[in-house]
This record gives C-alpha cells, sequence and structure tokens, in this order.
C-alpha cells in the first residue's frame, strides 16, 4: 500500500534526522500509521517546560489526505481546542490546505512554533484568543498553571486504537 | 403542511391556460421548504416541456431560475411539482403565460451537468428577485449539494452525440456547438469531476498516445526521460526525493506495464485504463505531473512568473493551485505541462472550449503555441480534450471514414483553424473523383452517395456558421447549410449523422434552393418532439398548389411555424411572387 511505504520514509526521516524537541514513538509495531509523539516545548514558550503528547494519525488516503493531529495533553493555547484531544487549528493540515508533497517534519515544526507564536487571529478557542491579545499576562498564568497540571512528568497518550473514542473516555474518567 | 394559495393556484391554472389536475397537490414540507434535492437526477430536469407535464414544467420554469441549478432537477409530473411556498407563490403571479416564454426561460440555463466538484451551485438571479426564503432554502441547499461523483475516474470511450442530448434543452448556442460537435468529435471520455479532471484527462491522454503509437522504443524514452527529471523535481522544485519518488515510481511502473504490451493495443489500453481507475495509481500519476509542472514553473521564472497572479507569488502558486490534490488545472498549469511533459515527446494539446461565447462550434486552441499556425500534419499525435466551464474531458475526432485520403484528415484538421476558408472546402471534394458538377445536374439528387455522406459530414468544417453558397454544386453544400433539421420523408437515405435531438439530421432533398439558406431558427417549438414529427412543412417536393395554399405549407399564416417566403428572383420561373406574408394567389 503506497500510503504506508509514504508514512515508513516519512518516519525514517524523522527518526534520521529527529527534529529539535521531538521524539517519536510507535504505539503498535503492526500499525505504522499511527504515531505517539513527545514535544517538550520550547525553551522560549511559555509553556516551557512542559511535554505534550501528540497523536498522530494517517488516514489510508494519506498523502493524499491529511494526517489527523491532536494533541493528547491539555494545553492552554488559543489555537488548539481546551479538551483531552485538542484539536490543532494548522493551516497547513486542513484538507483544503493539504499538499500530498508535505512533510511531516515541516508539519510538527510548525506545530513546535505554534507554542511559541500562537495565532490568536485564527483561534480555535476564541476566549483565550482575546485573553492572548488583550490580557497576557492571566494567560501565561493560565498556561503556566495548565502544564504543571498536565504537561509535566510521564506524557500520556490514550492507549486505545481510535483516539477520538479514547480521548473521550478519558474526558468522562475525570469528571466521575 | 403547506396549503397552496387558492388564488395564486387559480391564476396559474387560468392564465397559463393548463390543464393542471382536478385535485390540486398537496404540499407537504419539511423544515426546508425545499425539497427538491432528493428528487435530483430523476424526472427530465428541465425537461417535461409540452408534454404531459406541460403544467408542472410551466410552474417550475415560472418558479424562477434559482431552479436552474441541477439540484433543483424535478420530476416532470405536476403532480410532482414540488417547489417551494415562496417560489412558486412568487412564480405564479410573474410569470408570462405563452409557452414561448417559458420556453425561452428555459433555454437560457445551462444543462445538469453535474460534473464539476470545485463549483458550488450557482443560481441565476435576475428574471425575478427571490425572497428571503429562497436565499435561505438555496443556502441549505448548496450546503447539502454533493457533487456527483459517482462512476469511474476515466470512463470508457463514448459516442460524442450524447453531450449534444445532454444540452438539447440548453441555451441555443450550446445546442448549435454541441450539436456539430460529433461531426470533429466522434467520441469522448468522460473524465470525474473530482477537481483533479484537467490533469486527469491529459495524463491519460499522454498514455493512450503512447499507445497509440506502438513504439516500444518511444515508451522507453519517455520513462528515461520522465526518470531523468526526479533530479529536476528535487533542485528546481525543491522536494525531497523520497517524498516524490512514490508517485514517480507509479508513472514509471505503468510506462512499463505499456511498454510490455505494447504488442497488443487492446491490452495495453485495458491496463491503461485499469490504472486509471485504481486512486492509487491515479493519484499518483497525476501528483507526479503536478510536481512536474511546479518544478517547470520555479525553474522557467523567467518566462512564466509574469503570468502568476498569486498574492503569494511563484511559490504561493505553486503550494495552493499546482500542488494541491482536487485543485483543478488553469492555463498556466496546463500550459506548463503540455511544456514539460507532452512537447518534449512531441505530443500537441488541442482543447475545444465549449461556452456561451458567440458562434456556431466550439472554439480550440492548440498547445504549445507554435502548434497553432502549423498544419496538422506536421504536427504530432494531438490529444484532444472538451472544457466546459470547470471541467475536462477527453474528445476523439471523427475518423476518416471508408475512404483513406490524407486530404480528408486535413479537412478535418484545419477545421478548428479560425481563418479556414470554408470556400476551399469543394476542393478536396473533387478528390473522391466523383463528378460533382454532373451530381448536381441530376434532377432530384438531394444526397450524396450514402457511403459519401458521412464522410462528408465528418469533415465538415463549419457546418452552421460559415455556409458559403456554392454555385456548382447545391447538393453538397445543402448538409452544411441547414441545420440538422426534419429528415425528408421522400428522400433518399438520410445522411445517418447518429443524432438523437429533436432537431434532426440534414435535410438530404434539397431541389428547391430558397429552404437551403434559412438560417437556423432555434423556435421554441424546434425542441418538442411531437411538433418535429408532424413537421412535414419543410419538404419542399410538396410544393404544389394546393399544398402551398393550404395551412400545411410553412408560408401559410395559419402554419403554427408560419415563416415568409423571401423573395427570390432566380425563382422566380416556378415561384410567383408572393403577395403578403405567405398568402398567395396560386400561380401554377
Amino acid at each position: 500500500m503506497s500510503s504506508s511505504k509514504r508514512i515508513t520514509k516519512e518516519l525514517t526521516d524523522c527518526t534520521t534526522t529527529p527534529p529539535p524537541n521531538i521524539s517519536i514513538t510507535l504505539p503498535s509495531d503492526s500499525n505504522i500509521s499511527l504515531w505517539h509523539i513527545t514535544l517538550s516545548a520550547p525553551a522560549e514558550s511559555v509553556y516551557y517546560p512542559g511535554k505534550f503528547g501528540i497523536i498522530v494519525q494517517f488516514p489510508l488516503e494519506y498523502p493524499f489526505k491529511p494526517p489527523q493531529i491532536t494533541f493528547a495533553t491539555r494545553i492552554y493555547h488559543p489555537n488548539i481546542t481546551n479538551e483531552t484531544n485538542g484539536s490543532i487549528c494548522l493551516s497547513l493540515l486542513k484538507t483544503d490546505n493539504w499538499k500530498p508533497s508535505t512533510k511531516i517534519v515541516t508539519v510538527l515544526e510548525a506545530i513546535r512554533q505554534l507554542l511559541v507564536e500562537p495565532q490568536p487571529d485564527d483561534p480555535l478557542e476564541t476566549r483565550i484568543a482575546e485573553q492572548y491579545k488583550n490580557e497576557r499576562k492571566e494567560f501565561e498564568k493560565e498556561a503556566r498553571a495548565y502544564v504543571s497540571k498536565y504537561a509535566k512528568g510521564q506524557v500520556k497518550f490514550n492507549v486505545v486504537d481510535g483516539a477520538g473514542a479514547a480521548g473521550e473516555g478519558q474526558q468522562a474518567g475525570r469528571a466521575s | 403542511m403547506y396549503e397552496p394559495d387558492p388564488a395564486a393556484q387559480f391564476i396559474h391554472q387560468v392564465s397559463a391556460g393548463y390543464s393542471l389536475p382536478q385535485t390540486l397537490p398537496e404540499y407537504t414540507f419539511d423544515e426546508t421548504p425545499l425539497r427538491l434535492t432528493d428528487r435530483r437526477g430523476r424526472g427530465g430536469g428541465y425537461g417535461g416541456l409540452g408534454g404531459p407535464g406541460a403544467g408542472g414544467a410551466a410552474g417550475r420554469a415560472a418558479a424562477g431560475s434559482l431552479l436552474y441549478s441541477p439540484i433543483f432537477s424535478t420530476p416532470a409530473s405536476a403532480n410532482n411539482a414540488a417547489v417551494g411556498p415562496a417560489s412558486s407563490a412568487a412564480g405564479h403571479f410573474n410569470f408570462h403565460t405563452t409557452s414561448a416564454t417559458t420556453a425561452s426561460a428555459l433555454t437560457s440555463s445551462v444543462p445538469a451537468t453535474t460534473h464539476h466538484r470545485s463549483s458550488p451551485p450557482h443560481f441565476a438571479i435576475g428574471k425575478m428577485e427571490p425572497t428571503p426564503e429562497d436565499l435561505v432554502a438555496q443556502e441549505a441547499a448548496a450546503r447539502e449539494y454533493q457533487p456527483q461523483l459517482e462512476g469511474p475516474f476515466v470512463g470508457e470511450k463514448t459516442p460524442s452525440t450524447a453531450i449534444a442530448n445532454e444540452y438539447a434543452k440548453a441555451d441555443p448556442i450550446y445546442i448549435q456547438k454541441t450539436a456539430v460537435l460529433p461531426q470533429t468529435y466522434s467520441h469522448y471520455r468522460p473524465i470525474q469531476g473530482d477537481g483533479n479532471c484537467g490533469w486527469r484527462a491529459i495524463a491519460f491522454g499522454y498514455f493512450e498516445t503512447l499507445v497509440n503509437g506502438g513504439n516500444k522504443d518511444q515508451i522507453v524514452a519517455e520513462r528515461l526521460r520522465l526518470e531523468g527529471l526526479n533530479s529536476y523535481i528535487e533542485t528546481q522544485g525543491g522536494h525531497s526525493s523520497y517524498v516524490y519518488t512514490d508517485f514517480v515510481e507509479e508513472t514509471l511502473f505503468l510506462l512499463d506495464r505499456v511498454a510490455a504490451l505494447i504488442g497488443n493495443h487492446e491490452q495495453a489500453m485495458a491496463e491503461v485504463y485499469s490504472s486509471f481507475n485504481d486512486p492509487e495509481i491515479a493519484n499518483a500519476i497525476m501528483y507526479h505531473f503536478r510536481l512536474l509542472a511546479s518544478s517547470y514553473l520555479k525553474g522557467n521564472q523567467g518566462s512564466y512568473a509574469a503570468f502568476v497572479t498569486h498574492e503569494g507569488g511563484v511559490d504561493g502558486y505553486c503550494s495552493s493551485t499546482l500542488e494541491r490534490h482536487h485543485v483543478e488545472i488553469d492555463q498556466i498549469g496546463l500550459l506548463l505541462l503540455v511544456n514539460v511533459l507532452l512537447k518534449p515527446v512531441g505530443f500537441v494539446l488541442q482543447v475545444a472550449y465549449l461556452d456561451r461565447s458567440p458562434g456556431s462550434e466550439v472554439n480550440s486552441y492548440r498547445f504549445p503555441e507554435e502548434a497553432r499556425n502549423q498544419h496538422p500534419s506536421t504536427l504530432g499525435p494531438m490529444i484532444h480534450l472538451l472544457y466546459r466551464p470547470d471541467h475536462y474531458d477527453l474528445l476523439y475526432p471523427a475518423e476518416p471514414e471508408p475512404i483513406p485520403e490524407p486530404v480528408t484528415v486535413q479537412v478535418h484538421r484545419v477545421s478548428f483553424s479560425p481563418s479556414y476558408d470554408i470556400a476551399s472546402a469543394p476542393v478536396p471534394m473533387h478528390s473522391y473523383g466523383i463528378n460533382i458538377g454532373a451530381l448536381a445536374m441530376l434532377p432530384g439528387f438531394g444526397a450524396p452517395p450514402p457511403g459519401l455522406a458521412p464522410t462528408l459530414l465528418d469533415t465538415s468544417p463549419s457546418p452552421l456558421s460559415a455556409y458559403s453558397p456554392s454555385p456548382t454544386s447545391t447538393w453538397m453544400t445543402s448538409p452544411f447549410a441547414e441545420p440538422p433539421q426534419q429528415a425528408s420523408p421522400v428522400s433518399v437515405p438520410p445522411v445517418p449523422v447518429p443524432m438523437s435531438m429533436p432537431i434532426h439530421t440534414a435535410p438530404a432533398v434539397a431541389p428547391a434552393p430558397p429552404l437551403q439558406t434559412h438560417p437556423l431558427r432555434f423556435s421554441e417549438y424546434c425542441q418538442l418532439p411531437e411538433y418535429v414529427e408532424n413537421d412535414t412543412w419543410r419538404e419542399p417536393s410538396f410544393q404544389t398548389s394546393t399544398f402551398r395554399n393550404s395551412h400545411f405549407n410553412v408560408a401559410h399564416y395559419n402554419n403554427p411555424n408560419f415563416q415568409p417566403e423571401e423573395y427570390r428572383p432566380e425563382t422566380e420561373d416556378y415561384d410567383a411572387p408572393q403577395r403578403g406574408s405567405g398568402k398567395k394567389r396560386a400561380s401554377v
């Protein structure tokens, strides 16, 4: 299958020259289309020294459809939904903008850059975006609080195959 | 539950003069008043005019031009006239009652082509102002609109009369252009409109042309050339080799498979066909070609950058248009692909543009540009595309029939050159070795021999617009001069042009010159089969005095197709000058 060929190459590319602050593991050896990524927040970002789990799921039609990338670790960020399975607003990854020639390294670097420079003008969390623009101090305080609450210690991924179902399960568990 | 306004119904019934069913249709509506979308595909779209469903058809037409979008196709029965409350009420009060108006309203619509992915349904506004409810309903319908993406990515070769049928109820310009299309292009191959169709069509055409060439060396050479372009993709396009190799591989593999099968044309074509209907292979090949085009642009910025209007410049254009799957090829992309893929192997691309520009046939342009002023016989193999706004299909020129005269090929190819002079058409005819002048002198000789006729038609340069009467051979120009019309019942066998449109094939008998030169008149009736079937008025051999003075004569003012005869001095010897509007004294 051509998608797994490409994914293998992407994985090789990512592991031979790993982008800074990023490490990749495969939760299952038999399934190359699900990646677990640990992203250490760059020192210049407000999220330092948090470690964030990111789940990359490659669709069957990859590379003709974009990979689905979600934050497994909660993060207080204008462009990432404030939930266990945070969706990322990254124009690169939108179906309408996706290019089959885009490398995963590029995507991961864009995500890391998003931690350094949130884009409040294209937000997923409007309230956080407003706060980021108008009350930066409050925002930073809240973001650090999230880091110390969720992004410390061992990064946890939801160890169920479907990322979405797993996220909901964990959220329900937290609520109870 | 919606109760139709009785007043509106009344007006509709009385003023339109249509007989509606005794029991008024009951309208039941969900939240969305327009329930038309789930009926799309059934019924005749715009059809049903004049038939048993005339009432319903008129009602729908009256409901405004907003119904012209393909998604609003409705069944043709009056009982099923599922017109939304707002639009139906407005429609009933706003439309004129003659079927002529209805027909003209209908003809301004384009047919229900559902190929286009990239264009959302658009609504022609202008005949009446839609109410806010209409707009809401339209928006809802537009949101739910799913382009029809059924069928294969690349279809089977289909007689191009299907295109003419598709447009049979459309704008006269479309009718005219599609009616003559099969004469030049006998077949077409539908390409799925998923946003890749231009790329897909050219890629398929490239492989098909290679197969048709039957030259294994050429295919091997192409494989080497394309493989060699990898470094170009890397250095100019800036793509990592591991990214593009997967795409390139599929192209090269298919070339290998085709080269191995080259002795067997059928098998080789089947291989190309099945590969292009395998999404993995086809996507990869198309993306390979996209990368070639974008790399070629980046490597030739001096020549092309000026044409790139994208705000992001060449890089922005490449990443937003050329390198994105499902984004249709545009003019620059077409040029780039021709120059990087087709031109080096000597293939020529000719695109026939089917649009509403004035003219009687599609405008065609050749790529590369150098090929435009050259004689087709000096050009390499051609790939023909049919462009309809936002969509490309492949076209196949009509094969010159039995007589393998090189001259016929030339006539056919030249037919799209704008500077072509039709007056020269008779010249190649002589090469058939038939004395045309002698034939023309035969009384009642109305049509060329059956074997010859299709050839003449297929190679007809410009059947509708560029008619110029030829003094020596009236019979020969007659099939071109007149639009396809009613075949004559008493004539020699009608010219077998496969055309199932209501307007029929060329009239074969033409002893009376006056009728031959009538310009094509698209009256509203000519789309109605039952009118056409009874349409014997064009038969000039009925010109007895009894006939001429009856209302069966088109020159008689009681004829529904009344058309005053023109005074022609040269016909005076057997036809008396007419007085008044077709009301003549017997002249015999």
